[in-house]
């Protein structure tokens, strides 16, 4: 990256360079094939597509019909070897970071990146979340930023002319100059060192942080929306299913708990799955647990009741009044519950997901791994007690 | 159609298979496909444990563009979520704000205004239309340019997706991303003369749905790369939790927007498509099938859509402070891609004390170390195409 003046080019100097230096004419023609040179790398920008979430989808709409990059001979690369602009579209995870660095080196230079979207600028609403990097130039040096949650294509296209701009303008030495309109530059952003850019000055950054405050406040303004209970006063909707009861009468299981499915004991709840999958619940929907913390709920469960966790199924019937049974297991902490995997295949991946982000223990399972964090993470993030900006070195 | 070949399926492929025991003599080749790979649609990553050509074991690890959707929800007012899920499913996102506002609407026992379920209802048919062209374009860029010869599905695809995203443009001024539902209706209300466009744009649309047809269903590499590929099986699609088209494609009769119906559902008949063989054609065939179904229910609909009011709330001053009873309530709709549910956990604040979405692209992936195995490199392309994940909502 880089502009390469005649000062720069000092340190790399080679024995011939003045002899050629004083070669007439010589240094019109490598000026004149500066410029054939300036003239291909900006009209013949092959992207490499960092595509991970929404961005992808209008950098897809981008390059197709309607908009047509390829007319400015942008043509999309699979591959990083063969591009040189990677265009960061979508949110880059922690998990996923080491990956964009990775496929960024190696990519041939001379290179460029946009950060396409609010979540490669900064992150977006994501960014004080424990998974997510708060902006891809944390790690890669940016030098166009489409701002948009996604940007419309045409945005992205004013993108590319910027790049191309860029390019022809630090060639020759110049400097480009920032966009001019200032509520594209409103992206509010966390303060953490970023790579050296060529197209920001510390004043905007600083514009930017200080702004960010106000911005993560609540508006609250007058509007026309849906007037709400006040105050709550009955229990909200009891989602079991009919058939439940009947098969909870049959095994003799007196269920409990209020304001949610019944309460089944944690040693039978694979004897009620099994006799409601024989009654037609052949479709296993999900599996959800909570963390119940005592202080973190204000109503709803008592107050001084000890920490537990609630793991709840869901089963549904298939065809015509499709219905949904649901019931519940509650555990001490570290206590473990019976897989449902031998019954159901999905339950899996189902409870490989809520080990991985609520930390509950299923019993038998035949895999239990991490399903979405890496494998080293040593936190269940979903728990109540755990604030949502869990740190992740070394970005937050 | 002559090429269909009907493959028994024996026994069920053991997903956590010891490699050891494989072959122990047998050089396997681990084979790592993705992250970054232009046909995993996303982050996405397979480890495909080869023999020769032929996939003996697959682990597939998500998490990549896992962006702590949950416990942000749970930081956040009621109101304020729904720009939040439009980002699961990027592909569908007005499926998204219905699922989530429904299961709140269905906690505080608040009856949707006719006029607003029928917009919400016309909205999910035309969003329908557009996720499955992407869909259709994606696919058969995965199959190779062999179709028509480079892009050509995808662009084709991509050009009246367009319409049907300029319609969206049209009522809440977003391309995607559009935040229009809310609690108790929608926010924008139609604009006059809408229903004229829609019937241009269906107009366009119709017809080249036998374009699309002719294009893939009749063309040979198609059914080469498609026929008796990535085959599952009704029982195991419904323990693993699979829902929608997948679903449909294994001969199973079931759709929720008939089943347990929703919005305008119980007003109009659905006629549901199903196909036989549960392989990747079948997927297809029921996806093609789906558009001109959502065509014929978007004709029907638009020109009755009720007269009266969108929302059923009267105006408020904080719609923040919206609170919910304590309780616990599942609700699922049917989206493009199966069954997207809410399940929702109320403390009795304006939080949500445990807010899971239940994704369908998530089950639907879990059935890859089930079918993948015994077919080639190539297959794992084109079954992981079929099944037509997205990542935002697999991740979350």
């Amino acid at each position: 990256m880089g502009v390469k003046t005649v000062d720069d080019g000092a340190a790399f100097e080679h024995p011939l360079y003045r002899t050629l230096l004083s070669v007439p004419g010589l240094t019109v023609a490598t000026t004149a094939l500066d410029q054939v040179l300036t003239w291909g790398m900006s009209n013949a920008l092959w992207v490499f597509p960092m595509a991970t979430s929404c961005c992808g989808i209008e950098f897809m709409a981008t390059a197709a019909s309607r908009v047509d990059i390829d007319r400015m001979g942008t043509i999309v690369r699979a591959t990083p070897r063969q591009a040189d602009v990677m265009v960061v579209a979508g949110t880059i995870t922690v998990k996923m970071a080491s990956r964009v660095k990775k496929l960024w080196d190696q990519m041939p230079e001379p290179k460029w990146c946009i950060a396409m979207g609010s979540c490669a600028i900064s992150g977006d609403f994501y960014r004080n979340l424990y998974s997510v990097v708060p902006g891809v130039d944390t790690f890669l040096p940016v030098d166009v930023y489409v701002p948009g949650c996604p940007p419309s294509p045409e945005a992205l296209m004013h993108g590319f002319l910027r790049l191309q701009e860029k390019i022809r303008k630090s060639r020759k030495g110049e400097t480009v100059t920032p966009e001019t309109n200032s509520e594209l530059l409103r992206v509010t952003r966390p303060s953490i060192p970023r790579m050296v850019d060529h197209e920001r000055t510390p004043e905007m950054d600083r514009a930017q942080i200080e702004s960010a405050d106000i911005a993560t406040e609540v508006e609250v303004t007058p509007a026309v929306h849906a007037s709400l209970a006040p105050e709550p006063t009955e229990l909200a909707s009891n989602i079991s299913g009919p058939d439940l009861p009947a098969v909870l009468t049959e095994l003799g299981i007196a269920a409990t708990g209020e304001l949610g499915p019944p309460l089944v004991p944690a040693r039978r709840h694979l004897e009620v799955a099994s006799r409601l999958k024989s009654r037609g619940y052949r479709q296993l929907v999900s599996v959800v647990a909570t963390h119940w913390v005592p202080g973190t709920a204000r109503k709803g469960k008592v107050p001084d009741e000890p920490e537990h966790f609630e793991v709840s199924y869901l089963l549904r019937t298939v065809g015509a009044g499709s219905r949904v049974a649901t019931w519940a297991v509650r555990l001490a902490p570290g206590e473990p519950v019976a897989s449902l995997f031998q019954l159901f295949a999905g339950a899996d991946w189902q409870e490989r997901e809520q080990y991985d982000l609520v930390g509950v223990m299923f019993a038998d399972h035949p895999d239990l791994r991490r399903l979405m964090m890496p494998e080293n993470y040593d936190r269940h993030p979903l728990r109540r007690d755990l604030p949502a900006n869990l740190p992740y070195a070394p970005w937050r | 159609m002559t090429a269909l070949q009907t493959v028994q399926i024996t026994r069920r492929v053991d997903p956590h298979l010891s490699i050891d025991r494989y072959d122990p003599e047998g050089e396997l080749m681990l084979l790592h496909f993705g992250p970054q790979h232009p046909s995993t649609h996303g982050v996405f990553r397979m480890d495909l444990y080869l023999d020769g050509e032929k996939v003996v074991k697959v682990i597939p690890h998500v998490g990549y563009l896992h962006r702590a959707v949950e416990k942000l929800c749970e930081t956040l007012a009621y109101v304020q979520i729904t720009p939040i899920v439009d980002k699961n499913d990027y592909v569908a996102p007005m499926t998204n704000e219905q699922a989530l506002n429904m299961a709140f609407e269905a906690a505080l026992k608040l009856e949707v205004p006719r006029r607003a379920r029928w917009m919400r209802t016309l909205f999910a048919e035309l969003q329908r239309i557009a996720s499955h062209l992407l869909w259709l374009g994606t696919f058969a860029l995965d199959l190779g340019g062999a179709l028509g010869g480079g892009s050509t599905v995808f662009i084709h695809c991509f050009r009246e997706r367009e319409l049907v995203l300029d319609l969206f443009e049209e009522v809440t001024g977003a391309r995607f991303h559009y935040n229009t539902h809310t609690i108790g209706g929608n926010r924008h209300d139609l604009p006059a003369g809408w229903s004229a466009k829609v019937h241009a744009a269906l107009d366009v649309i119709g017809p080249r749905l036998d374009e699309y047809e002719a294009m893939t269903l009749e063309n040979r590499i198609f059914l080469d790369r498609t026929v008796g590929v990535g085959k599952l099986d009704a029982e195991l699609a419904l323990e693993l939790g699979i829902t929608g088209p997948i679903l449909r494609a294994c001969g199973v009769d079931h759709d929720l927007r008939r089943d347990a119906p929703f919005h305008a559902y119980d007003e109009v008949k659905v006629n549901v498509v199903t196909a036989q063989g549960g392989d990747c054609l079948a997927r297809a065939q029921v996806r093609l099938g789906e558009m001109r179904e959502s065509v014929r229910l978007v004709r029907q609909m638009v020109d009755g859509v009720p007269e009266g009011s969108i929302n059923s709330g009267k105006p408020v001053k904080l719609p923040v402070q919206t609170k919910i009873p304590p309780g616990q309530v599942y609700v699922a709709i049917e989206t493009p891609r199966g069954e997207l549910g809410t399940y929702l956990v109320s403390d009795g604040t304006q939080f949500p004390y445990r807010l899971k979405i239940r994704p369908p692209s998530l089950h639907a992936l879990s059935a890859l170390p089930y079918i993948v195995p015994g077919g080639t490199v190539s297959d794992a392309v084109a079954i992981l195409g079929s099944l037509d994940p997205i990542m935002g909502e697999v991740d979350r």
